[in-house]
């Protein structure tokens, strides 16, 4: 077991932990909750294993979903993330993209917000649809979609900062 | 073999995204009341839109097998509605009981523009069909049997002008005889009734089951215009029949069962 994998697996714990424990229960407004762990995304290396992201991405989302007592959107969405994240990533920065130690460095700032961007919003977007999953309410589904997004992004960009100090 | 192999180690990534995510959506609809319902109202939308083709063609195929028991439950409903204009009581024993016997047929040829016309229909002797039997129509009587074959029959259509049925008022019994005079298809003439009895413009017609050929009662059709003669004598009465018999399909006949001892008394 290299470094690589200790370091993988410490960041979906903290990750699932400061989720379901202090994020999940925030309720900015009443309804907003920063979802950060989709870090954990974000930061998986561009040539990791594929299949190992979907398995971790449906198991992030399990726990989280058992640990919030959530009824299961958690679940599809990051699944749906993990699986969508190569196509985002070619879509994100270009077919011959060359970075595969991670998107920090060596990327330009727009290539790197039009991917946080696209799976954070696929991500909340499936979320809501699953939780609501009702056409009735489907202000409410963009409505949440689009606020959760926003401070989502916020406090991924703050925690970035942390990860480059560790490099 | 090893081209599926091939496949499936290539799309991995799709079919393990595929598993899971059906695995999840068993989670949700495990975990959450309202998706489980969402769902199972879905499936069954699309489960009863399917059945429902389903069912269709099956229904579809059975339409002879329904045909059938139809035929013969109207045929029983017929003797039924004909025994009742007879007022005799309700017997288990149908048509023993009723003297007559009904069954169906289907008219494969008909014609109403001549002056003597005839109807074909699809019973012959080896259905019961036999001579002078009377043909009914749900809504009136369409004739009397004339020609028999092993397989089809000829029928006297009442618009014939040879032909005279025993007809009369509902109202007061006062009977004559009716007869097609040629002309239209719905109107003919109802003879030899007396003066003496009083009778209005809608009046009802019904068979007076005077004669061998029809049972007492069968509706045939209303009063429309009463000529009254100058000196005692027969009134001349227009009849409009209730049976359009221009678009006729399907005919009862008529089988009087008793008609043997009619005949005996009459020889007499």
């Amino acid at each position: 077991m290299s470094r690589y994998n200790i370091v993988l697996i410490l960041q979906f714990i903290l990750l699932l932990f400061v989720q379901a424990f202090l994020l999940s229960n925030i309720n900015f407004f009443g309804f907003i909750n920063p979802n950060l762990y989709l870090l954990f995304f974000l930061m998986y290396r561009f040539d990791g294993d594929r299949t190992a992201l979907i398995i971790l991405g449906f198991l992030m989302g399990l726990f989280l979903d058992l640990l919030t007592q959530g009824s299961g959107g958690h679940t599809i969405a990051s699944l749906t993330i993990a699986y969508l994240r190569p196509y985002i990533i070619r879509f994100s920065f270009g077919v011959n993209y060359d970075v595969p130690m991670g998107m920090i460095r060596g990327s330009l700032i727009n290539q790197r917000i039009t991917y946080f961007l696209q799976i954070i919003l696929i991500h909340h977007l499936l979320l809501f649809v699953v939780v609501y999953f009702s056409f009735d309410n489907i202000f409410t589904i963009i409505k949440n979609t689009f606020l959760s997004t926003f401070f989502t992004i916020i406090l991924v960009y703050i925690s970035l900062g942390f990860f480059k100090e560790k490099k | 073999m090893r081209q599926l192999i091939n496949a499936l180690i290539k799309y991995k990534n799709t079919l393990l995204y595929l598993g899971l995510l059906i695995l999840s959506t068993i989670i949700l609809s495990n975990r959450s009341f309202y998706h489980k319902s969402t769902f199972s109202k879905g499936a069954l939308a699309i489960s009863s839109n399917f059945n429902l083709i389903g069912t269709n063609i099956t229904k579809y195929m059975d339409l002879v097998n329904q045909n059938k028991k139809l035929i013969a439950e109207n045929e029983k409903l017929k003797a039924l509605e004909l025994m009742h204009q007879n007022n005799i009581e309700y017997e288990n024993r149908v048509y023993e009981g009723f003297g007559y016997e009904v069954k169906l047929a289907r008219i494969i040829k008909n014609s109403y523009q001549l002056a003597r016309n005839y109807l074909i229909i699809d019973k012959g002797a080896k259905d019961g069909v036999a001579l002078e039997m009377g043909v009914i129509s749900s809504d009136g009587i369409i004739g009397i049997v004339n020609q028999v074959t092993d397989d089809f029959s000829s029928v006297l259509s009442i618009l014939h002008r040879d032909l005279k049925i025993n007809a009369g008022f509902k109202k007061n019994g006062a009977y004559g005889s009716l007869v097609w005079e040629g002309n239209h298809p719905k109107k003919m003439k109802l003879n030899d009734i007396s003066s003496l009895n009083t009778v209005s413009i809608g009046d009802t017609i019904i068979t007076a089951g005077m004669s061998n050929y029809f049972p007492y009662g069968i509706p045939i059709g209303v009063v429309t215009n009463i000529k009254k003669p100058e000196l005692e004598g027969y009134l001349n009465i227009d009849v409009e029949l209730f049976s359009n018999l221009t678009q006729k399909k399907f005919v009862y006949f008529i089988d009087n069962i008793k008609i043997d001892q009619l005949k005996a008394l009459k020889n007499e």
